[in-house]
């Protein structure tokens, strides 16, 4: 029972801690930070991540991925988040890959997987519709065999950046016989296809990450449907449980939770630092201790994978105390930009309070009230995890 | 980075396991509160002849060379079953000061009949006027050369039973100054030692003791300047109740379930209701959470990790919080049956709570975890 590190793993935090302070610049922290412009920042920064031979590290080692212990996995999560850098962008490296790689025929990983691994293929999830959220099985959107193609229609909604994808996977309906979950297929579509179309929906922190994407009379080739007809929805759960790890943020809840420590020492509260306000300190100390169990929750999960093990029940509580956790961090970051964090932008999108994190609080604080509702909100976990963990 | 447990660790867990599903049913429990002892001497033969009173000694001491991991091995699996057997006042708290004194004539003395289960221990450190800070001292000592007089009164002594106590008494300094505080080991058939057994409400026994000019010969010192030493062994006996806490929070939160799952109400498993689903399952998630925290805490003092006094702060505080959380959602899920004292429900409650106020509280730690951490 340790927590130390051999003397290559010092050495591989040395290299990704140089790699992070050197790759991961200002300019392109600014790409990133502004919309209109973010696309592009990522693209550039996943591409650097892809050069160093990181980008997909979860993947099996002979697609390109890492072939990483736990500790060098937690290594790569801590100092990303010192840097203050982000993860790639889930929905390709890290949801629909190892549907891919798991599911997907010979053709369609060749493909796919290297483009989506060197981040020349941007993925949105296609799965939520306005009839279909918890219960994602009551989706209707239909594709329909016309020769060597489906003919899709409906319209899918919550569709994180699918004004930025090239590629959307989605889940349609390909038989109304039995069970909701036995007639869905998993389809893989390309957003130029006619009848495609994205209309932005703005959410509460102003921004426009969400979409509605609607399909009318859509041609997708048969050849683009991974594994069987009507056996998408086994697919799509093997997937949730990537994304539900893949959900967990730990890295960014440090991440901001060294902002915070930071900022605090610098805002002045009665003559003293902020900091130094034994209420403060009660609230800091609650959130940091709440997120460092999580880190060792998701270790724990780690390590049982590292030793051949299959995960526990453990590891269904990393989306929920995850989600948790983040709010919790968000809510403590707006609690410190105070009023400042009311203050809207300009139409630049830049600060105009001469406050410099007061925005950037309250948007991830607005934006962040999905955490507990996106991938199965927290509701759904509880459920799940009464049923299949304490068999209830 | 490694979180598993070794052969010898898994041997140890399963034989302390074995041994509370043979002889801790709640009925054995509850016979032996009834007794007239505090807890059962059979037993802690039975802990002597298994070499588990030896655990955390080094070889060379005559003990087991284990460390804080097996302790917290020993300790989960008494807290899933309650056990009243001192472990921690004797071995963990009496026996590591006696071991890491450098005085090979008083462990000749006294630790070799402690691993062999014939001597009992703790330690007196609580005043009347302190709750949760060691170097609160006003009990005092002083010396002639050949031996010490100690004059004062300890209150809340864990382990009535106790042959042997560990007394932090101050050789000089202000009443809360950090340096100047001896740890004396005094048996307490020495003359000049008033005690008053107090019955707890988690079935355990514990002392008021009055230091009446207590004649002890001098070469029953352990430190003249102990207080550094001693903190160090009660943050190691902390993260050993964070660990017997967390036996207990998993024994609570897997009762409830399995208990929701017989219970019937409007015709159906009271475990069928979504409202209780959902509370179990926060139930289930607050132990992982401070079994995470219990891991991360062994890691940084395994590590020797600088971090280590904020981890075990952070383990206090969590276990401290949800502790004692769990155990009132399970008395509230059992209904009525959760507050008899017939169900054993309560009893955790009770030996949670008491974790809890036992040095300091979740507030007492999560102050010093952020002085630690946050300091100017």
């Amino acid at each position: 029972m340790h927590a130390k590190f051999t003397d290559e793993e010092l050495a591989f935090q040395q290299e990704v801690r140089h790699f992070m302070q050197t790759e991961y610049t200002p300019e392109l922290a600014e790409k990133i930070r502004h919309p209109d412009t973010f696309r592009e920042g990522m693209i550039s920064w996943q591409k650097k991540l892809d050069a160093a031979g990181w980008a997909a590290n979860g993947w099996p080692v002979e697609h390109g991925g890492c072939d990483w212990s736990a500790t060098q996995k937690s290594i790569y999560v801590n100092e990303m988040a010192y840097a203050g850098a982000p993860d790639v962008v889930p929905m390709g490296i890290k949801m629909v890959a190892p549907v891919l790689y798991s599911f997907g025929s010979e053709e369609q990983k060749k493909r796919f997987l290297p483009p989506t691994k060197a981040s020349d293929i941007w993925w949105c999830q296609g799965y939520s519709e306005s009839g279909a959220g918890s219960d994602l099985a009551a989706l209707q959107t239909r594709a329909v065999r016309d020769g060597d193609d489906y003919i899709v229609n409906g319209t899918k909604i919550w569709t994180t950046y699918a004004q930025h994808a090239d590629w959307i996977f989605c889940l349609v309906r390909t038989s109304t016989d039995g069970k909701p979950q036995e007639g869905i297929s998993f389809l893989l579509i390309d957003m130029e296809s006619p009848g495609v179309s994205v209309s932005p929906i703005i959410s509460i922190d102003d921004e426009h990450h969400l979409n509605e994407v609607s399909f009318s009379d859509v041609r997708v080739p048969l050849e683009n449907r991974i594994g069987e007809e009507n056996q998408g929805w086994t697919y799509a759960k093997a997937l949730l449980t990537y994304e539900r790890t893949a959900l967990s943020g730990v890295g960014y809840c440090k991440r901001t939770l060294k902002s915070i420590r930071e900022l605090a020492a610098r805002e002045n509260h009665g003559g003293r630092p902020l900091l130094e306000d034994p209420d403060f300190q009660a609230r800091l100390a609650d959130v940091e201790m709440e997120v460092t169990s999580l880190e060792y929750l998701e270790l724990r999960v780690l390590n049982q994978v590292d030793k051949g093990g299959a995960p526990g029940m453990e590891s269904s509580l990393l989306k929920l105390k995850g989600s948790d956790c983040q709010q919790a961090v968000q809510t403590l970051f707006w609690n410190l930009a105070a009023a400042y964090g009311g203050v809207l932008p300009d139409d630049g999108h830049r600060d105009v309070s001469g406050h410099d994190y007061g925005n950037r609080a309250r948007r991830e604080y607005m934006f962040g009230r999905a955490t507990t509702i996106y991938g199965g909100s927290n509701e759904v976990q509880r459920n799940i995890i009464a049923k299949f963990g304490l068999g209830l | 980075m490694d979180f598993s447990l070794t052969e010898e660790q898994q041997l140890l867990k399963d034989s302390v396991e074995k041994f509370v599903a043979s002889q801790y049913n709640p009925q054995q429990r509850e016979a032996l509160l009834h007794a007239d002892a505090a807890f059962s001497a059979d037993h802690w033969k039975t802990f002597a002849e298994l070499g588990w009173l030896t655990i955390p000694f080094a070889e060379e001491q005559g003990g087991f060379g284990g460390g804080i991991v097996e302790s917290a091995i020993v300790m989960e699996a008494f807290g899933s079953a309650l056990v009243l057997e001192p472990f921690v006042d004797t071995v963990l708290l009496c026996g590591q000061l006696l071991a890491r004194s450098d005085n090979a004539a008083l462990c000749e003395q006294y630790l070799n009949p402690l691993m062999a289960g014939e001597l009992h221990g703790g330690l007196a450190w609580q005043e009347r006027s302190t709750r949760n800070h060691l170097n609160h001292c006003s009990t005092k000592a002083k010396t002639d050369g050949k031996d010490f007089f100690i004059s004062g009164e300890k209150v809340l002594v864990s382990n009535a039973d106790a042959d042997l106590l560990v007394v932090t008494a101050r050789l000089s300094g202000e009443t809360d100054a950090v340096d100047g505080i001896a740890l004396i080991a005094v048996p307490l058939d020495c003359e000049g030692v008033r005690t008053q057994r107090l019955r707890l409400m988690d079935g355990r026994e514990a002392l008021n003791v009055v230091f009446d000019n207590c004649r002890v010969p001098a070469q029953n010192l352990i430190s003249d300047d102990g207080l550094e030493l001693a903190q160090q062994v009660v943050d190691e006996a902390l993260v050993a109740l964070g660990a017997e806490a967390v036996g207990a929070m998993d024994y609570l939160y897997k009762a409830t379930v399995e208990y929701s799952k017989t219970r019937k109400q409007f015709g159906q498993p009271i475990g069928k209701f979504q409202a209780l689903q959902h509370r179990m399952v926060d139930m289930f998630m607050h132990t992982e959470q401070c079994r995470s925290m219990l891991i991360a805490a062994l890691c940084a003092v395994s590590d020797n990790s600088p971090e280590k006094t904020q981890a075990i702060a952070a383990l206090k505080t969590m276990v401290g919080k949800y502790g004692r959380q769990v155990a009132e959602e399970a008395v509230q899920l059992h209904g009525g049956m959760g507050v008899t004292h017939e169900m054993n429900i309560g009893h955790y409650l009770k030996r949670l709570m008491m974790i809890d106020a036992c040095f300091g509280d979740a507030l007492v730690h999560r102050r010093r975890y952020c002085e630690l951490n946050y300091a100017a």
